[in-house]
Formats: C-alpha cells, structure tokens, sequence
C-alpha cells in the first residue's frame, strides 16, 4: 500500500476502533471520490454501515466486493466482520474458499478457510480444507486438524448413522499416515484413543496405553487418563484397575473418589459383570475380595483421621453395595459406618449431604441411628452447633409418614426457631459478609412449616415460613440459600413483587442466568403487568437472554484458538505461544459440547415463549410483531433442547417419605421441552394465521443465514401438519387449565384458519411490494407490508377465483372454554386456593382471550367484511368477544376487590394472627412480623390491582 | 458451569463472563481444576494462569473458592498445592501470587498459613461489594506471594508489604 493511500485509510481504521462509525463513513466517502473502486474502503464502508444498522446499504457494498473475489488480508478481515453482522457465515466461508483457490500456497488463507468452515460447524468442508493444507504444508498440525475434523463429523447430529464408522476408520487410516506417531503430544493421544473407544477397538486402544509413554501420559494428562478409565471399563479390565487403584490409595496416598470407585468396582466385579445369578463359589469369592478392600479402606481412613473422608465414604459404598449384591453378612454394619463417619466428620457441613446415600433405615436399626444422633445434640461452641444441625437434618430425613402429624411438625417448627435463636449468639460478632453459623436451622423452619402447609392446606404456615425467613436473613445478609425459599414461598403467596427483589439480592448474573432464571421466570406471564405497561419482566427477560447473543461468537472464537497454533493477533509472551502449540483437542470436544447446551437451552426458549406472552399482552397486535416473532419461533421450533436449569441449589430437608422442598413449593409442575413444545405450536400456528408471510415469502426475504436441520424424521414433516399435532409429552407437562387452553387454540385455529387463507393475499403480491420498498432490515423483515396487512388488504391483489369458504358456526369448544374458566375462577375463589392458583386461571384466561383477537383481526375491517361476506362470521367474532369480555371483567372486578381486602389492617392482623406460633415460643415480636405482614400483603394487593386492571385494559384494546 | 451455583452465589466469588472462564480452560487447562463430591455437586475449583516476564515470570490465582457446605475440610489448601507444583514443575515460575479483598480476614489468614505474606496492597482493585461500610477496606486487595523453588533466595517477596500501596492503574 503507498504511503499516500495509508494516509487516507488510517483515519478509517482510527474511526473504526473508536465506534465512530458515522465519521468512518465520512472518510471512506472521501476517498472513494477519487477512487470509487477501491476494494478495501467499500469493505471498510460496508463494516461501519452495518454497525450502523443499516443493513441495505451495506448488503450492496458487501456483494459488490464479494463480487471482486478479493484476496487482500485487510480486504478479508474486514469482510468477515461485515458479514459476521450480516449473519452471513456461510457467505465468509465462500469468500476465504474462493481466495484460497486463487491462492493455494498462501497458508495464512487455507488456515482462514479451515476456520471459517470451523466457525459454522461445516466439518465436512474443514476436514477437506485441512487436508488439502497438510498436502501443500506437509505439517502434521494439518494432519491431526483433518482427522479431528472427520471425528467432529461423526459426532454431528446430522451425520447419517451409517456414515460415522467410515468417518472413524478415515480418521484412523490418517492418524497412521502421520509422519509422528499419536503420543507426540498429549491432546494427539487423546484423538487416538477417542476414535479407538468410538470404534469399539479396546484391544488396540489398550496396546497404546499399556505402552511406556502411554502410561507417562496419563498419569500427567487427566483427559487422557479420563478416557483410558472409560476404554478400561469398556474392554472389561476392571480387576486390572482395581489393582491399580490399590496401590495408588497406599501407596501414593492419591484421594481420588475414581481411585475408590475403580477399587469397588473391581471388588463387586464377578457378580456384578453378568446378569445370571451367581454361584456360591463366586459369592464366597467376592465376598472374600470385600474383606481385602475393607481392609485397604480402613487402612486409609485410619491414616488420614480427620484430614480427608473419602476412606470413610468408601467404606460406607462398599457395605452399600454388598447389601445390594445380596451378599449382607451383619445387618448393623452400615449403620456402624455412618456413626463412625459422623464421630469423625460430624462437625463439617458436608457431613449431611455425604450420608445421605447411606441412610435408608428401617426397624431396629432405625431406632438405635436415631438414638445414636439424639445423645449428639449440643450447643456449646459453634463446632458443636454445626453437629447438632447435622443431628436435626438427619433426624428429620429418616421421619416416617407416621410422625408427620400437623402437631409433631408444628411442634418441630418451634423447636427448630429455638435453636436457632439460640444459636444466633455464635454469630454476633461476625461482620455482615459472613454466613450465620446456625442459618440452616432457620432453613429447616422454612421446611417444617412448608410441610405444615401441606399436609394441612392452611395459608397461615407459609406466612409463618415467610416471616421467620425474612427474620433469618436479615441477620445473615449473604445467605442466598434462605433467599431460595423465600422466593418460592411469596410466589405461592402471590407476593411475586418480593420474590424479584430477593432474586435481584442473589446478583445472579452470567452464565447463571441459564441455570437460575426459571426461579423467577418461569410461567412468568402469569405475574406480568405487561398489559399496564410495567415491563418488568419484560426486561428481566431481555436482559437475561442476553448472554446468548453475546456467548455464541465468544465460543467461535475460542474454538479457533484450540485449533491453531500461533495467532496473528495474540503475540505476545513467549508463553503463550507454548500454550497454543499444543493442540487442544480435547478441549474443543468440551467446547461443543458447552456451545450446544447454552445455545440450545431449555430456559433461553422458555424465557422466549415468555416474552412473546407478555408482549402480546403488551403491544397492538400489528404485522410487525406477528412476522418478526413467526419467524423467531419458527427459527427455534426445530431445536433440540438442553435443560440445563438448576433445581438442585435449592436446599431440600424434607423426610425422605415426602417430596422435596423445590417440588413442594412450585405452583405449577415447571414447563419443560412439552410444555415449550405445545406453546410454541400455539403461538407459531396464530402468527401464521395472523400473518400474510408464507414459507414462500419469508425464503426469498429473510437475511442471513438458516439454522442447520436436524435430523429427526419427525422434523421431516410438512411444518403445517407437525402443528397440529397434539404429543402425549406435551399435554403431561401442561397444567389443567393449559390442557384446555390447549384445545381451545386448536379449536380456534381449525375454525378460522381456512378464512384466513382464503383472504391472505397471495405471494406474488407480496413480493412485489416488498421489491418496491428498500427498507429492509433482518429483524424486521417486512416492516413495509404493515399497512398491507392492517388496513387494506385488499390493495395490490385481484380477487380470487374461488368462493370464499362457508362460514360455519364457531365451534362449541371456543364459547365452553370461557365458561369452564369462569366456573374454575368461581371455585377457586370460594374455596382455600392460593394465590397463585388464582393468578394462573386468570392469566390463562386473559390468554385466551388474546390468542382470540390475534385471529381475528384480520376481519375487522368492514371492507374485508363486505368483500368476503364475511357478515355472519363477524357476527359470532362479536357474539365471541362480547361473551369473553364479560367474563374477563368480572373476573377483574374480583380481583381488585380481594387487592382492596387484602392489604386493610385487618388483612395484616390475619397474617400476624396466622403466625402466632412463631411468637408464642420465641423473642419474634409482633412487630417484626407485623412489618412482614405488611410488605407481603401489600405486595400481593399491587399485584392482584395490578392484574385486575390489566385485564380490564386488555379487553379495552381488544374489543 | 452449569453446575457452580452452590459456589458462586456466595458472596467472596465473583461470578465472570463465559468467555473469561473459557479464556482459561483453552489457554492453561492444568491450572483450572474442579473438585466433585462424591455425589456429583462441585465442592469448589481453582483457576489460575502464568504470566510475567523474566524475573517476574509467576503462577497467579485467578480464583480459589469452596462452597459452604464444603468448607473446613482443606480443600482450599489442597488446590493450592496442586496450582503451586503445576506452576514450579510445568510452568518454572519464580513465585505464586493473588489477590484478596483487604476484609476477607479469613481468607487472608489462610493465605498466610500456606507460606503467602503480603506483598503490597492494591487501591481499588474491586467494585464496591455495596454494603456500605469500610468501603476502603472492601475495594483495596492484597497481592500476596509466596516464592517457588526456582526462587530459594525469597526475592519475590518482602516483609512489610502491607505498606507497599500501589494504585490499580499499575498493576495488571
């Protein structure tokens, strides 16, 4: 490049890292004046247009460099990010190919290709590229690039069945054409082996590890020495293990939990490995192979004491498993364990969750374990404090249902707020980023009057719950495990208001987000203002789908970075070229793995779904919202979710004979991979109703790439048909009311659907106008054909050929859905439901009721009336709408009445009454609950108001 | 990552980006490692890199945590021992260091039962944990040292670091 023309381009760069995108256009525009057709500058333009949002003027100046076939570095870079904008992926991958043919000794080309064919999960294509490259280069960096490419293919999901082994035994053929053998470098081994354990050839894969440098590897590589594990355990060398394992608990004192479980596994291996029962000489075989492990467990827990448990657990699984094996010599030896391991081990925290597996007695044994734990309460130190929280834990697991009487629980409940009380003077001293030493008896409170609530169904235990919980935490500010329950108990409460700012108090953020969001988040519409146009849940849900967006490049371009060894853009210390000389490939198997989870996550669509509710809840009901979101569902209609939710951080004391605290306490049985399934045919089908986008259409306008499809033969059918039909797993993850919500939609659907195609204008129309506008921008594809849609659709198509369908009358189903509601509604308020019972049936409801005016606001036109002689079917909209608005209303009316009741000083003294158990045994004023009292049933009435007039506004809008 | 909620819902972890965590897996995996309790919930995990140049070539803890439930049982002390032999055996680094919130006595105390001593205190190096008091304490942390083999004459380290303070600014 001359100096004259680095001069002019420089500031464009300058422009360009500083977000300055408007005066980066500036100059390019300047220099594009004397030389209007230099590649670089329109490539540099086209990135700050498209940062810029506008999308047209970019996609022209895209494809006029694309068109140039250029083969220029900056040229390159800066076009990868403007397609990377774009969405265009596929479009990099072309460019870089066809720079790369021009070039083919260029390796800093054919490396980009290979990426650019990485980035998309193109393996196919990679593995061509890199062995193209190891051809041309001869370094076997290509080689193993090749091989771990076809390994890749064949795990992709849209590799045909038949085609994976051939894809392995390429790989294989490969790995054996290299010039170094596999063990070169760690992360080689790894690939080796990886294709040896896919091929099932354990004998070879058992060659290579038994090999000197074999076992060097693994015993410093723990992904080699994981997968070595596996291909042992496959090939049926457990014994081998086992002896292996022996040795390394003695003798090099290694405290791997693996170690132990190779050594169990090993020791129960004779019965265990067959399926036909086994002889008296095995059993007296193994039997003796347990006294010998006994022995070296013992050993080990005997030379570590008090440093490390996992000899005692060991000893513990091993009696679990000779129970299990039938091979049961002395009927109190778990037992024994257990209260060995809790003599030792008692006064650490873990010592609960370590035991439970143990646990499961009964009878006599029952008996003495429970006397055994009683002679340990005290509450001297804070060590001994510990132990006896552990002591009421376990006590509490093994109840039977025999002890859970209301009065026994209730008669825990106390007991519990009175060690905890006391308890507290361990904590006084402690600054306010510390953790109360006795928080877990609060959390057992919480649990004890959880269940009261249950097995009794009164609504004063959860305020009871409530009031000692909000207690406990604001003596321990850090404690998110207490901000758990409380979450829960005011969503049953119908206090949704507090749930969220105790949520917003965990400072959830990240990637936790994906696990933690459905704390709040789920069914979320049911507790939305959205109608009113609070949005607070709206945004909650924005903002955390957001690490989606920003995740799946951060994965890309990690990838690449596992794949190379020395890149351009990362130089620094001589270290971390090192670091990247190695191949890490068995990082980027993990990687995958990783990116699909997040990117196909259960909660990233159910908080979609979610949003979608709201927003029609939210916002007319216009073309723009009805194409922009069919297209987004549809776009993630086909995935294959992950459900990587975390139910587990929430603390769970309950008896084993109960269910747990998380499955106590949901409102509603938590919407899975059924439930998004059945809501996203709900609202694609009314979208698509409701819009006048077809497939046809919606091909030729969108921007940007497609998501691959899956193969799954159920996927195959035609999209119209897959709608409308209903799965078993769908209807079990629905609750009542969703079932007939369900069925209403379908009803609807079926009833106005054939109006709706007969009215649709037809494709060509479209398209044409569309043509005529350059106001396209991905997101919003066809924000032109708005008023196409709203107000004259009659414009710009002839009238067709056919009759218009004969109207029928509306199907029973749609009139008996608003009845069955009401009838619902009117139970649930006379009877002792909780709130947010309540709040789901008026939210279903409110739906319905939605869903009804999406489908039929295309007949409101009285043009389209006329034109179609649609007059009797407006006329059954009508009678519809008349009908629903008036059970809509009065449900309204309810609620904001039981808001008026609820939040009155006699609403407070009925919550305080209601938790006079809490303050007769202990220091709990009536003040302190009193100021729980209030916050709650304030919270509650703002959000029955709330909803109330929402309602009434949404039927407003719509009628 | 699924799974750390147990741990990093507490309030000394800070909770990263996911490129930062995958930053580290990609680039210095044997110093990242996870400890599992038998029944399948993490216990806690280190995260460290290896940085500097020269002389001041070093293993650094990025971050050390154990969930609640699992404290008390050394397994702080145990990850730091698997981060310092990987940082003198595989990476020759001269020292280890970290950082600490000034108030996290606990910690710190750890620390310094594992042979670390203070090296100099950092202004501001964290965002404010928002409870509002001694917020000076709260956002300034300690970089503590402790020497490797490759450093048998301690000259990383010094014996009245606590009145060494250096600005964030100057530090990486």
């Amino acid at each position: 490049m001359s100096t004259a023309l680095d001069r002019q381009i420089r500031p464009i760069y300058d422009a360009l890292d500083t977000q300055s995108n408007k005066s980066a256009v500036l100059a390019c525009n300047k220099v594009l004046k004397k030389q209007p057709n230099n590649v670089l500058v329109k490539a540099l333009k086209a990135l700050a247009l498209v940062r810029l949002q506008k999308v047209e003027e970019s996609l022209l100046l895209a494809d006029e460099v694309l068109a140039k076939k250029p083969t220029d570095d900056g040229v390159l870079t800066a076009m990868m990010h403007v397609l990377r904008g774009l969405g265009r992926h596929s479009d990099i991958v072309a460019m870089f190919e066809t720079a790369y043919k021009q070039h083919p000794q260029n390796e800093d080309l054919g490396t980009q290709t290979f990426f650019a064919n990485v980035r998309v999960g193109n393996w196919k294509a990679a593995q061509q590229v890199a062995t193209k490259m190891h051809k041309q280069f001869q370094d076997d960096r290509y080689l193993y690039w090749s091989i771990f490419s076809a390994v890749l293919q064949a795990n992709d999901m849209a590799t045909p069945e038949a085609l994976r082994p051939v894809l392995l035994k390429l790989a294989l053929r490969l790995i054996s054409s290299g010039n170094t053998p596999s063990y070169f470098n760690p992360d080689r081994f790894y690939v080796h082996l990886l294709i040896l354990r896919e091929l099932e050839m354990y004998d070879d894969a058992a060659t290579l590890l038994n090999h000197e440098i074999g076992q060097k590897i693994c015993e410093t590589s723990l992904v080699c020495d994981e997968i070595r594990r596996d291909i042992m355990k496959l090939k049926g060398a457990c014994k081998q293990e086992g002896e292996q394992a022996k040795v390394k608990i003695l003798e090099k004192k290694d405290r791997n939990w693996l170690e132990f479980l190779s050594l169990l596994d090993a020791t129960f291996w004779d019965i265990a490995s067959t399926s036909e029962p086994a002889s008296e000489d095995v059993k007296a075989a193994v039997t003796e192979e347990i006294a010998k492990t006994r022995k070296v467990f013992s050993e080990a827990a005997t030379v570590d004491g008090l440093k490390d448990r996992s000899g005692l657990l060991a000893l513990l699984e091993l009696e679990k498993r000779t129970k299990s094996h039938g091979l049961w010599t002395d009927a109190c030896e778990i037992r024994m364990m257990a209260e060995n391991y809790f003599s030792q081990f008692g006064d650490k925290a873990c010592c609960y969750e370590d035991l439970l597996p143990y646990l499961a007695f009964e009878g006599e044994e029952l008996e003495q374990w429970t006397s055994f734990l009683n002679s340990r309460k005290s509450f001297d130190t804070p060590d001994t404090l510990q132990r006896s929280i552990n002591v009421y834990k376990l006590l509490r697991y093994n109840l039977t249902s025999a002890e859970l009487t209301p009065e026994l629980e209730l008669a825990r409940a106390q007991e519990y707020i009175k060690v905890y009380l006391d308890g507290l003077k361990f904590g006084v001293n402690l600054p306010d980023t510390e953790l109360q030493p006795a928080d877990d008896f609060a959390i057992l409170v919480g649990h004890a009057y959880v269940s009261l609530w249950k097995l009794t169904g009164e609504e004063s235990h959860l305020q009871s719950a409530a009031a000692t919980l909000e207690y406990a935490s604001a003596r321990s500010k850090q404690s998110y495990r207490i901000r758990l329950l409380l979450i829960r108990i005011y969503h049953l409460l119908g206090a949704p208001a507090l749930a969220l700012d105790h949520y917003r108090l965990m400072n959830v953020k990240q990637v936790q987000t994906d696990t933690l969001s459905h704390l709040i988040l789920s069914r979320a519409a049911m507790w939305s203002l959205a109608p009113l146009g609070d949005i607070t849940y709206m945004s909650e849900c924005m903002e955390a789908s957001q690490i989606y967006m920003s995740n799946s490049t951060e994965v890309c371009n990690l990838l690449l970075i596992l794949f190379a060894i020395v890149m351009t853009n990362i130089q620094t210390a001589e270290f971390i070229a090192r670091a990247f000389s190695t191949e890490r490939y068995s990082q980027i198997i993990d990687f995958i793995e990783f990116e699909d989870r997040l990117d196909n996550s259960l909660q990233r669509d159910l908080m979609k779904v979610e949003h979608v509710r709201m927003r029609v809840a939210h916002e007319p009901l216009n073309a723009e919202l009805v194409d922009m979101e069919l297209i987004e569902l549809k776009f993630i209609f086909d995935r294959i979710h992950h459900d990587n939710r975390d139910f587990e951080v929430i603390p769970n004391y309950q008896p084993r004979c109960q269910p747990s605290f998380n499955e106590q306490t949901l409102p509603l049985k938590p919407p899975g991979a059924g439930w998004l399934s059945a809501y996203l045919k709900v609202y694609i089908r009314a979208f698509q109703e409701a819009s006048d986008l077809d497939e046809t259409v919606e091909d030729k306008l969108l921007i940007g790439d497609r998501p691959k499809p899956s193969n799954d033969p159920e996927n195959q059918l035609p999209l119209r048909e897959r709608l409308v039909k209903k799965r078993q797993e769908e209807i079990d993850d629905l609750s009542e009311d969703e079932k007939l919500f369900y069925e209403y939609t379908l009803a609807l659907s079926e009833w106005v659907g054939p109006y709706h195609d007969y009215v649709r204008p037809p494709p060509s129309a479209l398209l044409a106008e569309a043509a005529k506008s350059n106001d396209l921008k991905p997101g919003h594809p066809l924000k032109s054909m708005a008023a196409a849609a709203n107000g004259s659709a009659t414009n710009g198509h002839s009238k067709k050929d056919e009759e218009p369908p004969a109207v029928k009358e509306s199907p029973e189903l749609i009139p008996k859905f608003f009845d069955d509601m009401k009838s619902r509604f009117d139970a649930v308020i006379s009877g002792t439901a909780l709130p947010s019972e309540l709040l789901h049936i008026v939210a279903t409801t409110q739906e319905a009721y939605l869903l009804f005016a999406l489908e039929t606001v295309r007949f409101k036109p009285n043009s389209i009336i006329k034109q179609y002689k649609f007059g009797q079917l407006a006329q059954s909209f009508k009678d519809l709408r008349v009908k629903a608005s008036s059970i809509l209303n009065e449900m309204s009316t309810v609620l904001a009445k039981l808001g008026e009741e609820v939040a009155t000083p006699d609403g407070r003294k009925a919550f305080v009454q209601a938790s006079s158990s809490i303050q007769d045994s202990s220091g709990f004023d009536h003040d302190f609950v009193l100021g729980v009292a209030k916050k709650t049933t304030d919270a509650r009435k703002q959000t029955y108001e709330g909803i109330a007039k929402g309602l009434a506004k949404v039927v407003k809008n719509h009628s | 990552m699924f799974k750390f909620n147990n741990i990093n819902l507490d309030i000394w972890t800070e909770t990263y980006g996911i490129s930062f965590y995958l930053t580290y897996l990609s680039r210095w995996p044997d110093l990242c490692c996870v400890q599992e309790a038998p029944n399948g919930h993490m216990m806690g995990y280190v995260i460290g890199k290896a940085e500097g140049h020269g002389q001041d070539w070093h293993g650094h803890v990025t971050a050390l945590t154990v969930a609640p439930e699992y404290r008390r049982l050394s397994l702080a002390r145990k990850m730091m021992s698997l981060l310092e032999m990987v940082s003198d055996e595989t990476y020759k680094g001269f020292f280890v260091d970290l950082y600490v919130r000034c108030t996290n006595s606990v910690a710190i105390s750890m620390y310094e039962g594992l042979g670390y001593s203070v090296y100099r205190r950092v202004r501001e190096y964290y965002g404010s944990l928002g409870l509002g008091r001694a917020s000076k304490d709260e956002e300034d942390a300690f970089d503590m040292r402790k020497p490797l083999s490759r450093d048998p004459h301690r000259r990383s380290v010094r014996a009245n670091g606590r009145e060494f303070v250096v600005s964030a600014h100057d530090v990486s």
